[in-house]
């Protein structure tokens, strides 16, 4: 991957320890920065795993994960998405990899999950700007701490127990439109919605 | 350049991983040529993680990290070329429906309306897909939808009340939704529909025509 060596100068220094770990199990197939990422991310998959409803198989879909990250990390580009979202993007398809696996066993997958999900990198070919990405994670992390705890709890029930938003409502017994309303103001924050408006 | 594209939530939910697999296939189809909100997803796949890291964690094992190592042992520079070979995919509408649209196994409905149910590609999932092609410059008979229907436009354009819809666009259409799509352009016009329920046509005439009709 020769746009691993195109790094800019300054941008250097932006680059998150974990990034620079998983470029280092990229390049040099170096274990101990493998092992120090399974240290960190491998109990986040797990809680994953587990709050989603596939607690029988939590352990197997961390495995699975890691394998993952072990054979694809060739692929990442530190410019294109931070470690940690690299790696969220990686669990989530495993799961929903290992869900369609579970619910079809002889059909054949016509259209692979990575043909509808992808990680970031594959497949791209626009150049794009590292500064942007990490800014965003950083504004992210920022901007959720000062989030309303019913907001957080609506988007940690989609993104962590995939919840839709119908389910979401059901379960907290409020209305839909409060759901969304509540994923409305917070995207707001997050500057997803605002850039609705630029459309 | 798109003009019309899915809302927030319905990219969160894409983000989350949390669509069936038709209607990811609509988003996937779209981002593929929306840098716009490609961005976006990058946005929401970094608020999965962020998600990810304030959760509570759960112990692993070492003995974990020793079967998985025992396992990355089998994999060799093979594999590392296997791995770059398919990062680059072709596009899932390739993979499901072949390079030429037009040629398809279309049934005619009714004048100018031609569809092709592709349901059965998708196993397990309990939405109708189906193809629509409105012939170029033809009409679709006036109605409404019952539950929602999620389209992205394949080839050409239509125009409804709303405005015109070009190739890659995202359409979310409902009950209260009545709409009477028209072809524009010298191409038939090719949509790529996932139906949570059928529809319900409010002209007299039209009953054969579905999935307008279903």
């Amino acid at each position: 991957m020769t746009t691993l060596d195109q790094k800019p100068a300054r941008a250097e220094g932006r680059k998150d320890p974990w990034s620079q770990l998983l470029e280092k199990v990229g390049k040099h197939q170096d274990r101990q920065a493998y092992h120090a990422l399974f240290e960190h991310f491998g109990p986040q998959i797990k809680y994953y795993a587990m709050a989603n409803g596939m607690a029988s198989h939590a352990e197997e879909l961390v495995q699975e994960v890691f394998v993952s990250i072990w054979r694809r990390s060739c692929l990442y580009d530190w410019r294109k998405a931070a470690a940690s979202t690299w790696i969220f993007t990686i669990a989530r398809n495993q799961r929903i990899d290992m869900l369609r696996k579970m619910k079809r066993t002889s059909v054949e997958m016509l259209v692979e999950t990575e043909d509808l999900w992808q990680i970031p990198g594959d497949n791209e070919d626009e150049p794009v700007t590292s500064l942007h990405r990490l800014m965003s994670e950083r504004r992210i992390r920022e901007s959720l701490s000062h989030l309303p705890e019913e907001q957080t709890t609506v988007i940690a029930k989609v993104y962590m127990e995939n919840k839709s938003h119908q389910m979401v409502a059901n379960e907290l017994n409020i209305p839909l439109g409060t759901v969304k309303s509540r994923v409305r103001l917070a995207l707001n924050k997050l500057k997803v919605i605002l850039q609705d408006q630029n459309v | 350049m798109t003009q019309h594209h899915p809302d927030s939530l319905t990219l969160m939910e894409y983000s989350a991983g949390n669509l069936t697999e038709p209607h990811a296939l609509c988003i996937r189809l779209h981002l593929d040529q929306c840098p716009h909100c490609c961005s976006r997803v990058d946005t929401l796949d970094s608020l999965g993680a962020v998600m990810m890291e304030q959760q509570p964690k759960v112990d692993v094992s070492e003995s974990m990290f020793d079967r998985i190592l025992s396992r990355i042992d089998s994999f060799d520079d093979n594999d590392r070329e296997l791995v770059i070979r398919n990062s680059v995919r072709p596009s899932p509408l390739h993979k499901l429906l072949g390079d030429d649209l037009n040629s398809l196994p279309w049934k005619r409905q009714l004048g100018d309306v031609s569809v092709l149910d592709i349901s059965e590609r998708f196993p397990g999932q309990q939405e109708q897909v189906v193809l629509q092609k409105l012939a170029a410059g033809g009409k679709a008979p006036v109605h409404t939808h019952r539950g929602e229907e999620t389209t992205i436009v394949l080839q050409g354009a239509f125009a409804d009340q709303k405005g015109v819809f070009n190739q890659w666009d995202f359409v979310v259409l409902n009950e209260q939704d009545e709409h009477k799509p028209v072809a524009v352009g010298c191409e038939d016009c090719i949509t790529l529909s996932v139906l949570s329920a059928p529809v319900r046509l409010t002209g007299t005439f039209t009953r054969l025509l579905n999935p307008f009709i279903r």
